[in-house]
């Protein structure tokens, strides 16, 4: 029974986890720069849902909508701002942790000072009362809501990757910068799309961070973003759709390691991590869909 | 021989003047008092240690408005400089820090950044540069040792003895309520596992309690449904969860989501930060949880400083709502280290760091403020107030109040067990 409830709360986790980390290999994946305040636009998104309901009252689902285009708005101006100048440097991936990693200092210390430390949540009610059991096992509806709301999202991610005709573009960039540009695609405008909506991806993850994750406070930022990365890592960098299997498979060994070495749980990105860049550093997926 | 006497009575003359020339100066009044410490404004430490912070700058500011601290030692009032410093919850940042204060700052008194995480960097870098160290929440029992004498905890019971109690509750009235099985989960830090493994130790060596689980997770783990799933299945009638706020309000919302429900279950931020707490999972999920009762909720009989709801007047006149500084237990720990600080310089013969520790041993039993009464042991813990066992009730306005259940002697309600 323990073996089961692991599995499929690992299965759900993974999901969330495969939400948290999409937006970062979108990110990297066109534009080869490492978004280190990534999880600190998950915080941001957590907050947003917290003074959303606090103040309108509004359901994180509509946070969710409502997150979704402001953080995708604030993309825009936030890729121009920051993103050309990086990549005129010569070594673009290395600036880009440096200058993310201000960025998310900034970040949380503002966050610090305009919402205080203490942790802050949403009442688990309102994506649901009791739990909901899948296959025997009862789960919170509050994680059933927000598995199903990263399942949707990967999916939009999926149709906009591969059924649209932006999403063409953006794999075009992708797969070599230089040559979407020579052939007269605005790498740019492609780009800031794509930075966009990896905010976006981040505010809404951050939406369901109070259910998934119990609480907020402003410095959660950076281990988020450790445990995106190492999703990321796992599926392959640079490929958003092997960001879903990163995820399972890190959820899934998360809850495993609760289970049979909790006090050891807490080691499990680091062991991920090394396992995956000493055994296949192109990740689970890297070759195959890179090259589809 | 008149000559000779007279010569040597001269040189005694100036030898004791130049004895007592820098007696003179060391007894010279400064110019201020310096106060040194650490905060944490950001990081998993920030919900306990900005509380600490702002308990301590109200009593501060309390001081300086009228005229400064009184310094028994040059028998007048001296402004306070508070020289602080954001340790951002990490103990790297924190070791540098707690240097500088000592060796650039040269504050007159060291205090440690709030819990005990944050206060292990102190302990060795204090007793180093033989600075005393004002503990203000690290109750760590590997703190105190018989070859220091450069540190005294302030706030709380040690860990040693702090969760005896609630052992004590267990053991004596369990069997009566059909409580046989328990449950540990705890967080692996200084605190709650030293904690953990003091209250672990009671429970064994009294026998009448069954442990089905005995578990720590990281600090940092912020999912229990798959561990409360775990601990379900060794059908526990007790489960004591011993984590920082974030464990706490994580555990309690994934326990009431997941509908699981234990007779007893205690965690230790439900009755010390209630508000905050309450804020984060709701009421409901609160309800008939056991938890300490610190001052911040009951009334100890003071000899010095005001009661708690003084202090609490004072607190909410410093911080309106909307300050962002969050009332509580660790609030009151703050201004109660004030309240200390106020006593050791009214009463110290100097401000030389040994003189300091005799004064502030010699309040031991003696002071009784909002957070009880103050005793130290040989080795400077803080053995005074173990804090008392409470029970959440609802207030019948939608809120909870804390009552106290257990030692008998403290005791205002029965406790309710077996209910959700």
């Amino acid at each position: 029974m323990m073996l089961e409830y692991a599995l499929l709360a690992g299965a759900i986790f993974g999901l969330y986890f495969a939400l948290a980390g999409l937006g970062l290999n979108l990110v990297f994946g066109v534009m080869r720069i490492v978004n280190l305040a990534h999880g600190d636009f998950m915080m941001l998104g957590a907050f947003s849902a917290f003074w959303l309901f606090r103040l309108i009252h509004l359901n994180p689902l509509f946070s969710a909508l409502f997150v979704l285009a402001l953080f995708a708005l604030l993309g825009l101006p936030l890729y121009y701002l920051l993103v050309p100048p990086l990549l005129r440097a010569k070594d673009p991936e290395m600036l880009s942790f440096i200058l993310f990693f201000g960025f998310s200092q900034a970040i949380e210390a503002l966050a610090a000072i305009a919402f205080g430390p203490s942790e802050r949540s949403l009442p688990g009610r309102l994506l649901g009362r009791g739990p909901i059991r899948i296959l025997g096992q009862a789960f919170p509806a509050a994680w059933t809501w927000s598995g199903i709301a990263s399942a949707a999202a990967v999916l939009a991610v999926y149709l906009y990757l591969y059924h649209s005709r932006l999403g063409y573009l953006t794999r075009a960039v992708m797969e070599d910068r230089e040559e979407a540009l020579a052939t007269g695609i605005d790498v740019h405008f492609v780009s800031a799309i794509a930075f966009g909506l990896g905010l976006a991806l981040a505010g809404i993850a951050g939406v369901f961070a109070p259910f998934m994750l119990g609480s907020a406070t402003p410095s959660m930022g950076l281990g988020l973003t450790l445990q995106s990365f190492v999703v990321i890592v796992i599926g392959s960098l640079g490929n958003p759709l092997g960001t879903v299997l990163g995820g399972i498979i890190y959820g899934v060994s998360l809850m495993f390691m609760q289970t049979y070495f909790s006090s050891w749980a807490s080691l499990l990105p680091y062991v991920l991590l090394i396992l995956i860049l000493l055994v296949r550093p192109s990740g689970l997926l890297g070759r195959q869909v890179r090259r589809a | 021989m008149k000559h000779s006497m007279q010569v040597l009575g001269g040189i005694a003359v100036l030898s004791l003047l130049a004895a007592a020339a820098p007696a003179r100066a060391a007894t010279k009044a400064p110019a201020e008092i310096k106060i040194g410490t650490l905060y944490a404004s950001s990081g998993p430490f920030a919900g306990i240690s900005m509380p600490v912070y702002d308990g301590l700058k109200l009593w501060i500011n309390q001081q300086n408005a009228a005229g400064g601290v009184y310094v028994g030692a040059f028998h007048k009032k001296i402004p306070i400089k508070l020289i602080s410093y954001d340790d951002l919850s990490s103990t790297a940042t924190a070791a540098t820090l707690y240097n500088q204060l000592i060796t650039r700052d040269k504050v007159n008194l060291l205090l440690s950044d709030s819990g005990s995480v944050l206060t292990s960097p102190a302990v060795p870098i204090a007793k180093e540069h033989k600075q005393f160290l004002f503990d203000v929440s690290g109750s760590g029992a590997a703190f105190f040792t018989k070859d220091n004498p450069y540190i005294a905890l302030i706030c709380l019971a040690e860990t040693a003895i702090a969760p005896k109690y609630l052992a004590d509750f267990l053991n004596s009235d369990g069997a009566k309520y059909g409580l046989k099985r328990i449950a540990i989960l705890y967080s692996t830090n200084d605190f709650t596992g030293a904690l953990a493994k003091a209250f672990t130790g009671f429970i064994k060596s009294a026998g009448k309690l069954k442990i089905v689980y005995d578990h720590g997770v990281p600090t940092s783990t912020s999912s229990y449904t798959v561990l409360i799933n775990t601990i379900a299945a060794t059908h526990p009638d007790a489960v004591v969860e011993m984590g920082y706020p974030g464990n706490d309000i994580a555990f309690l919302r994934n326990l009431r989501d997941v509908g699981v429900k234990f007779p007893f279950l205690f965690t230790i931020y439900s009755g010390t930060e209630i508000a905050e707490l309450e804020h984060a999972v709701g009421a409901a999920a609160m309800t008939n949880v056991f938890s300490y009762v610190a001052g911040v909720t009951y009334q100890y009989k003071v000899n010095f400083g005001p009661t708690t709801p003084g202090f609490r007047a004072a607190w909410d006149k410093a911080y309106p709502p909307g300050s962002g500084a969050e009332w509580g237990m660790n609030a009151l720990y703050g201004y109660h280290t004030g309240l200390v600080l106020q006593r050791v310089l009214a009463t110290t013969k100097s401000l030389r760091q040994l003189d300091l520790r005799k004064a502030i041993f010699a309040l031991s039993g003696k002071l009784t403020t909002l957070n009880g009464t103050f005793v130290l042991n040989s080795e400077g813990a803080q053995v005074g107030e173990i804090d008392p066992v409470g029970q959440l009730r609802p207030n019948g306005k939608g809120g909870l109040r804390l009552d106290v259940v257990y030692p008998p002697r403290y005791a205002n309600a029965k406790p309710i067990i077996g209910k959700k």
